[in-house]
């Protein structure tokens, strides 16, 4: 995590790792506006924004249990 | 490592079945917990790293490359090759087979299709809390806490209704198999198999194999819309779900979908007796209702402990592992380890942030049936908000012998105020 991440507001981008994602949900739990977890692929997705307040992405990532969530790089 | 090291945190036993006839040793675990490092633990001819922090269990827990649930058994007893392949379920896997398992039958575990079973849970729940509100008085455990799990788990699987007895009386075998007696011969249930090589060394779970096969059978035959079929569906699809792993898997969604529950049921409901002060606090303010649930849980920690096995040499807490030796996350330590949670023997209906490790340590073995666990804790505090029910516990529970799951056998409890529905 470097400052280049972060956009101007102070949010990051949150990227799923579909090889990693073990659809245990708690993403879609902890920020339903932004993830649900797919009913048949049982896969993270997006519903809503994919960037998050910096500490919101921070929670959700430490607690996803499979590591499938990140932030992602800046372009 | 010399003997001499070890005797340098020698964790105080937390093993021995016999001390959990009178609960959690929180003591001796707290006393592991303040021990710098990690303390080693003697377990018949070797031993284990006591791991009882909350922040190291999750390191373990999360750090599934480094500490292996495939390797040696995730009980703290090493099964023998044969045996841990016959008996290898979602449990006892890594990556990339614990993703693919995982991922066959997670989609039926998701938030939304848990939602779908509410009004099943709702259903069962009304039918056990009235009856035992007419009664008035009876063991929780037999009345309440043990049917209301398994019915829902049967429903979802599509056991039909006239085989719940005999699944729930497998079940039970089973349970009687987590512990040191067992009250069936080895060929009951026309079992030819070493008990050796079945889930909890009971024949129950070769009649358990044999019911899961048929059904199996007969959903192949006439899909329904049931998690059974889905299995079935999912193994016909292609070689990802070969017969041994779907009698397993079937096996532990059976007493998963049972005991746990049963557990955080009993647990929870003595609790709400036990802390008045807390149950009104969740009448006059049914918002309180999720904070309690997860509190609850908490509470009851159903599963006590699993085991990892190092595969590397590694370090944890200061302490060096080598690779091989056993590692085992204690969550019945980390659930009250008193830096995370304040005050921690008090049961807190309205509790923020509770990182409670009732579904494990936040790594991808992360319970599969959580959703539909905190659904059903969920709506029977629902029922009994709106029935007023008030519960008196009547005497000591009888706890199950049992370092692993926290079952309570038994507990007599009454209603001392109730609103007829």
């Amino acid at each position: 995590m470097t400052d280049d991440d972060m956009t101007d507001d102070g949010s990051v981008r949150i990227v799923v790792d579909g090889t990693r994602c073990i659809g245990a949900g708690q993403c879609e739990m902890l920020a339903p506006d932004h993830f649900r977890v797919d009913d048949d692929s049982a896969l993270a997705e997006f519903v809503g924004q994919d960037s998050l307040p910096i500490t919101e992405a921070e929670t959700l990532i430490d607690r996803c249990p499979s590591g499938a969530l990140s932030i992602a790089p800046s372009d | 490592m010399t003997d001499s090291e070890k005797a340098v945190a020698a964790a105080p036993n937390v093993t021995d079945s016999d001390l959990y006839v009178s609960g959690i040793p929180h003591g001796r675990l707290a006393e592991i917990r303040r021990t710098p490092g990690l303390a080693w633990h003697p377990y018949g001819d070797d031993g284990f790293w006591a791991v009882c922090r909350h922040s190291d269990v999750k390191t373990v827990s999360k750090n599934s490359d480094t500490f292996s649930s495939a390797i040696g058994h995730t009980n703290l007893w090493d099964l023998e090759a044969d045996a841990l392949e016959a008996r290898r379920s979602l449990i006892d896997t890594d990556a990339p087979d614990h993703t693919r398992l995982r991922r066959l039958i997670a989609a039926s575990f998701t938030p939304k299709n848990i939602k779908r079973w509410e009004q099943t849970v709702r259903d069962i729940t009304v039918e056990l809390l009235d009856e035992f509100a007419a009664t008035g008085s009876g063991d929780w455990v037999d009345m309440v806490a043990a049917p209301l799990p398994i019915k829902v788990i049967l429903n979802m699987l599509g056991v039909p209704l006239e085989d719940a007895d005999y699944l729930v009386e497998l079940s039970n075998y089973l349970v009687e198999g987590t512990g040191e007696q067992q009250s069936i011969p080895p060929d009951a249930f026309g079992n030819t198999t070493e008990l050796r090589l079945l889930p909890f060394n009971s024949p129950a779970s070769h009649a358990l194999f044999e019911y899961g096969a048929k059904l199996a059978e007969q959903r192949r035959r006439d899909p329904r819309d049931d998690l059974v079929t889905a299995l079935v569906q999912a193994e016909d699809a292609g070689d990802r779900l070969g017969p041994s792993e779907f009698r397993n898997l079937f096996h532990l969604l059976v007493f998963a979908g049972n005991e746990t529950t049963r557990t955080a049921l009993s647990h929870g409901a003595m609790a709400l007796a036990n802390f008045s002060d807390q149950w009104n606090r969740v009448l006059t303010n049914p918002d309180l209702v999720p904070s309690a649930t997860e509190e609850i849980l908490r509470w009851a920690t159903p599963v006590m402990h699993m085991r990892r096995t190092a595969r590397t040499a590694t370090e944890l807490a200061g302490t060096a592992i080598e690779a091989g030796q056993k590692v085992v996350m204690w969550y019945s330590s980390a659930n009250f380890d008193e830096t995370v949670f304040a005050d921690p023997h008090q049961f807190d209906a309205g509790r923020s942030d509770n990182r409670h490790f009732a579904f494990g340590g936040g790594g991808p073995h992360f319970c599969l049936g959580a959703f539909l666990a905190r659904l059903e804790v969920t709506v029977l505090l629902e029922e009994m908000i709106k029935r007023r029910m008030v519960l008196r516990q009547d005497g000591e529970p009888v706890r199950a012998p049992s370092n692993f799951v926290h079952g309570v056998l038994s507990v007599q409890m009454s209603t001392v105020e109730v609103s007829p529905q």
